[in-house]
C-alpha cells in the first residue's frame, strides 16, 4: 500500500529555505547560515538582489493598501513566507481592525514562526498548506472559520507561483482559487522573469533549484495569462516598481531591473 | 522660551520658522527610505524622524537631556524599524554634513564636540539594539523550526496511527479487516502468547450479489454496515475480534476456547441476530447468512490452518443448502481432498489409458442364456488400484470430462463387442450414457462413426440413460435420441423406478427396454401397510406392475441387482425378460466373459440340467 497523502512534510533544517533567505535579503535575522550561504550565492548572481526583494514586498503592501481601498477587508496570503515587518494584517489592521487575514506557506518553520507571532490575534492564522492544493486551501477548517467566502476575498499570490513548475499546472490551480472566491475579489500576482537580465536572473534561478522550492521564470505573456478571465486593474502587467508607486521618486531609474512582473486582477 | 538670539550659548535653538529642521528631517527621512524599506507611508516616516530630529537637535544644541539620550534615539531607531547598517550609515552621513548646515548654526567646538558625542552614542544604541534585535529574531526563527520539527513529528505519528488504521481496519463499516486478523492470529500462533486454543468463526451473508445487483450497492454497503454493526454488538471480552474480510464475508475470532462447542455457541449466537429482519429505507430486506467454525490449537502455524479450515467449513455450509453452520470435520476435509485429487488427476489418466471397461452378464431369465454384457467404466490407478465407477463417475460428471472419457468407453465396448459376435452372435452390449453427454449436439453422430469403425450392428448397441435425463426433454436430447434411434442403436432407461419418471415421457420417447433399478429386485424387509388403504400392496404386486407397464409399452425389462437364486427365481416369476447381479456374474475383465461363453456353448453341446445356469465368475 503507498503511504497516503496526508503524510506531513518533512522538516530538513540542512536545506536552504527560500522563505528565510528572502527574510534574510530584506534584511531579517529569521534565518540559519545555510539560507545565508544561498542568499549570498545569489546575491553573488544578482548584487541588487536586495533591491529586487525590496520592490517586490513594496508592491504587495500597495497591492494590499488597493485592496483595503476596494472596501477588501478579507485576505488569503499564500506563500506569505517568514512574517517580517509589514504583514498583511498589520497593514490592513491599520485600516480596519477587524479585517481577517489567513496566511498559508509549504514552510513549516514559516508557519510555526507565524503561528507564534500571531498568538492572541483572533483575526489572522498561519496554515501548512500547499498552493498546490487548492481545495485543501478553501475547505481547510479555519479558512473556512475565518474568511466569508461569498464576500470579497484579496488574494495574494505575491513571489509564490513561480515556485510551481508548468507540470503542476499553475494556471488552473489558480483559476480554481479565484473562481471559489465571490465577485469583488482581487487577485494579486507577482512573479520572477529573466526578460530583462537573462543572465543574472538566470543564475539565480538555477541557485533556487538548492532550495525546498525552485524557481521557474516567465515571461510576461505568460504572466499575463494567469489573469485570463480576469479584470485587469489599471496599469495592468508590469514591472513591480510600476505598478501604482506612490511617488515618482520610488520608481527609479531602471524599473526593469528589479525582474519581477506583477498585477491585480478583479473578479467579475 | 525661544527668546535667545539664535546661534549663540551653550542654549541655542533652532530657526525660529523651523524651516531649518523641516529640510533637515527630509533629507534624514529620504536617506532612511534609501537604505531601508519600512512599509509605512511617507507622513508616517516624516513624523518618526520629525520627532527624533527634534531630540538630536535639542542634544546638540542645549545638551543632552539626559544620560544615554543618544544611545535611546539610535535604539528608537531600530525600534521603528530602520534596523540595518545602510540605515545607520545615512543617519551618520545626514546628521554629520547636514544637521548643523540645516540649523543654520555655527559648528563651533561645543557643538560639534556634542555631535561627535551623539553619534558615538547614537551608533552604540543603534548596533546594539539591533544586536538584540537579530539576537530575538535568531531565537523566535530557532524556537519556530523547533517547533516545526515537533509539529512534524507529531503530524507524521498521527498519520502513521492513521495509515496503519488505514491499513488494519475497512473503510465501510469500521472493524478490523483481514488483515489485522491475520495478524492477531499470527501473535497468537508465536510461541509467548500463553493462549492455546483458539476458535474461528467465518460468516458469508447468502446471496449478497443479488442484492447488490437488485437494490444497488449504496443499499448493499447500508447492510453491510448494519451486518457488522451487530456483529460487532456481539463482542466482548472473549471475543476478541469481529472483522471484515471482504465483500460480504465477516469473521470472529474467539480466544482462549476449550472446545468448538464455544466457538459454535458463537456461530449461533451470530447467526441468531443476522437472522432479525434488515431494515433498509423502511424496506424490509430478508437476509440469511451462513457459518463456518473451526477450533483448536494455534501452535506452531496452527492459526493459518485454523482460518482456511473455517472457511471450508464456511464452504460446506453454502454447498448444504446456506443458512446454516457447519463445524469443520477433518474426515470429511479428507474425503473432500481426496476426491479433489482424483479429480485433478483425471484428465491425465484418460490421456494415459488408464481407463478401461469391465463388463458384467446380461442373462435372458427364461432361457439362462447369456444375452448381453453391460460395460463398466473401471479406472486403473497407479497408486490406488482399481477404482470402480462409484469412486470417479460423479467427478467426470461435475468437470465435464464424462463427455472424452464416455466415448472412450463407448468404442472400446463397441470394438469388444464386436470380437464377440464371432463366437456368440446376437450378444448385445449396453453402455451408460451420461446427462452431459446427452445434451452435447453430436453424439449420434459420433455414435454412427464408433458403430461403422468397430463393425458393430447398431441393434447390439444398447445406450443406457436415467430416468433424470429425460426427465426434461430439451430440444437437443430428443433429437439426440431421434437419431441414435434412427441409427438402429437401442434406447434403455437406467435405474427405473427410483426417480421422478415422466411417464408420458416413455410413451413419447423411441425406447427399446427399461432397466429396474435393484430397489425392486430385493424385497423389502417389512411390507409397507398403510392405515386406511384397502388392501395392502405387496413388494410382488409393485413389482409385477412396473414389469406389466413395461410390456404393455412393449419394452424389454432387465431387472439389476440380482444376488441370490431366490430373487432370480422371483423376476422370473414376475416375467422379467432379463437379469443382472453378482448371481450371474460379477464385472470381469474382457477374457472373463469370452471364457464364459465358450464354457456355456460348451454346456450346451450336453443336455442341460435342471438348474439355471450360472456363468462361473471368479471372487476378486
Ligand atoms: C519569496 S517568499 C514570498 C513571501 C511574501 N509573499 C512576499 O512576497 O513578500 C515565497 C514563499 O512561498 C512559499 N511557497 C513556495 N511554494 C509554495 C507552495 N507550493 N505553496 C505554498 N507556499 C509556497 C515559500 O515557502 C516562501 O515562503
Amino acid at each position: 500500500m503507498e503511504r497516503p497523502e496526508w503524510a506531513p512534510a518533512d522538516v530538513d533544517l540542512s536545506r536552504p529555505s527560500v522563505a528565510r533567505a528572502y527574510d534574510y535579503w530584506l534584511g531579517g535575522s529569521h534565518n540559519f547560515e545555510v539560507d545565508r550561504e544561498f542568499a549570498r550565492q545569489a546575491l553573488a548572481a544578482v548584487p541588487d538582489l536586495r533591491l529586487v526583494a525590496r520592490a517586490n514586498r513594496e508592491f504587495l503592501h500597495r497591492a494590499v493598501r488597493f485592496m483595503l481601498d476596494e472596501g477588501i477587508r478579507q485576505f488569503l496570503d499564500i506563500g506569505s513566507g517568514i512574517p517580517t515587518v509589514g504583514n498583511v494584517h498589520e497593514i490592513a489592521q491599520q485600516v480596519d481592525p477587524h479585517s481577517r487575514v489567513a496566511y498559508v506557506d509549504i514552510d513549516p518553520v514559516a508557519v510555526t514562526h507565524s503561528t507564534h507571532i500571531l498568538a492572541g490575534q483572533p483575526n489572522a492564522v498561519a496554515l501548512l498548506e500547499d498552493l498546490r492544493h487548492p481545495e485543501a486551501i478553501l475547505d481547510h477548517p479555519e479558512v473556512r472559520r475565518l474568511l466569508d467566502l461569498d464576500r470579497p476575498v484579496g488574494l495574494l499570490l505575491v513571489s509564490v507561483v513561480h515556485a510551481v513548475p508548468d507540470h503542476d499546472d499553475p494556471y488552473g490551480l489558480i483559476r480554481r482559487l479565484w473562481t471559489a472566491l465571490a465577485p469583488g475579489s482581487c487577485v494579486a500576482i507577482s512573479h520572477v522573469t529573466t526578460d530583462s537580465r537573462p543572465d543574472e536572473m538566470g543564475e539565480g534561478a538555477r541557485l533556487s533549484g538548492r532550495t525546498n522550492t525552485p524557481v521557474t521564470a516567465r515571461t510576461r505573456a505568460q504572466v499575463e495569462d494567469f489573469f485570463t478571465g480576469l479584470d485587469l486593474v489599471e496599469p495592468g502587467v508590469v514591472w513591480s516598481p510600476l505598478w501604482r508607486p506612490e511617488s515618482e521618486a520610488d520608481v527609479g531609474e531602471h524599473p526593469e531591473r528589479m525582474s519581477f512582473y506583477v498585477g491585480v486582477g478583479r473578479r467579475r | 522660551m525661544n527668546d535667545r538670539p539664535a546661534a549663540d550659548g551653550a542654549d541655542d535653538r533652532p530657526a525660529a520658522d523651523g524651516r531649518g529642521v523641516g529640510e533637515f528631517v527630509t533629507a534624514w527621512a529620504t536617506a532612511l527610505h534609501r537604505a531601508h524599506y519600512v512599509p509605512i507611508s511617507a507622513e508616517q516616516r516624516h513624523r518618526i524622524v520629525t520627532g527624533l530630529a527634534d531630540r538630536v537637535v535639542t542634544a546638540v544644541l542645549a545638551g543632552p537631556g539626559g544620560p544615554g539620550e543618544g544611545r535611546r534615539i539610535g535604539a528608537d531607531l531600530v525600534a521603528a524599524g530602520f534596523g540595518s547598517p545602510e540605515a545607520l550609515g545615512g543617519t551618520i552621513a545626514v546628521l554629520t554634513s547636514r544637521l548643523l548646515g540645516d540649523l543654520g548654526v555655527a559648528a563651533d567646538p561645543t557643538r560639534t564636540a556634542r555631535l561627535n558625542d551623539l553619534l558615538a552614542e547614537l551608533a552604540t544604541g543603534f548596533t546594539s539594539a539591533a544586536h538584540d534585535h537579530s539576537l530575538r529574531a535568531q531565537d523566535t526563527v530557532r524556537l519556530a523550526a523547533l517547533a516545526a520539527r515537533t509539529q512534524a513529528e507529531e503530524a507524521l505519528r498521527v498519520s502513521e496511527v492513521r495509515f496503519r488504521r488505514f491499513a488494519t481496519h475497512d473503510q465501510l463499516t469500521g472493524l478490523p479487516n483481514l488483515t489485522l486478523l491475520t495478524e492477531q492470529l499470527g501473535r497468537l500462533s508465536t510461541a509467548e502468547a500463553p493462549t492455546d486454543r483458539v476458535g474461528v468463526c467465518c460468516l458469508d451473508v447468502d446471496d449478497f450479489a443479488a442484492v447488490n445487483d437488485v437494490l444497488g450497492y449504496q443499499v448493499g454497503d447500508l447492510l453491510l454496515r448494519e451486518i457488522a454493526a451487530r456483529l460487532g454488538a456481539l463482542a466482548d471480552g472473549r471475543f476478541d475480534l469481529v472483522a471484515r474480510l471482504d465483500s460480504d464475508r465477516f469473521a470472529i475470532l474467539v480466544r482462549d476456547t476449550t472446545c468448538a462447542g464455544d466457538v459454535v455457541k458463537i456461530a449461533d449466537r451470530a447467526l441468531a441476530v443476522l437472522a432479525a429482519p434488515f431494515r433498509v429505507n423502511g424496506t424490509e430486506v430478508p437476509l440469511t447468512v451462513s457459518a463456518g467454525v473451526a477450533e483448536g490449537t494455534v501452535a506452531d502455524g496452527g492459526a493459518a490452518r485454523l482460518m482456511r479450515a473455517g472457511e471450508i467449513a464456511l464452504h460446506w455450509a453454502k454447498a448444504d443448502g446456506k443458512a446454516t453452520l457447519r463445524l469443520f470435520d477433518q474426515d470429511r476435509s479428507n474425503a473432500d481432498a481426496e476426491r479433489y485429487r482424483l479429480s485433478a488427476a483425471m484428465p491425465a489418466a484418460l490421456r494415459r489409458g488408464e481407463f478401461t471397461a469391465a463388463y458384467q452378464p446380461v442373462t435372458a431369465l427364461r432361457s439362462g442364456r447369456l444375452a448381453g454384457v453391460e460395460a463398466l467404466a473401471r479406472w486403473r490407478h497407479p497408486q490406488l488400484g482399481l477404482l470402480s465407477a462409484a469412486r470417479f463417475i460423479e467427478l467426470a460428471e461435475r468437470t465435464g470430462l464424462v463427455v472424452a472419457l464416455g466415448s472412450q468407453l463407448l468404442e472400446q465396448a463397441c470394438r469388444q463387442a464386436s470380437r464377440w459376435q464371432r463366437i456368440q452372435p446376437g450378444l448385445y452390449v449396453s453402455v451408460n450414457v451420461s446427462v452431459r453427454q446427452l445434451h452435447r449436439t453430436g453424439l449420434a453422430g459420433e455414435v454412427a462413426q464408433i458403430l461403422d469403425r468397430t463393425g458393430l450392428p447398431p441393434h447390439l448397441l444398447h445406450l443406457e440413460i436415467t430416468e433424470q435425463a429425460v426427465i426434461d426433454l430439451t430440444g437437443v436430447v430428443t433429437q439426440t435420441l431421434a437419431a441414435l434411434m434412427q441409427l438402429g442403436v437401442r434406447i434403455v432407461i437406467d435405474d427405473f423406478g427410483v426417480g421422478y419418471a415422466n411417464l408420458a415421457n416413455l410413451r413419447s420417447l423411441p425406447l427399446y427396454g427399461l432397466k429396474l433399478d435393484a430397489s425392486l429386485t430385493r424385497p423389502s424387509a417389512q411390507p409397507a401397510r398403510w392405515p386406511g388403504a384397502r388392501r395392502p400392496g405387496t413388494d410382488d404386486d409393485f413389482l409385477g406392475t412396473v414389469v406389466s407397464l413395461g410390456h404393455r409399452l412393449g419394452l424389454v425389462v432387465t431387472a439389476e441387482g440380482i444376488e441370490t437364486a431366490q430373487q432370480a427365481h422371483r423376476l422370473t416369476a414376475a416375467g422379467c425378460d432379463n437379469g443382472q447381479g453378482w448371481h450371474f456374474g460379477r464385472p470381469v475383465p474382457p477374457d472373463e466373459i469370452t471364457a464364459g461363453i465358450v464354457a456355456q456353448q460348451h454346456r450346451e453341446a450336453v443336455p442341460p440340467g435342471p438348474e439355471l445356469p450360472v456363468i462361473p465368475v471368479q471372487r476378486r
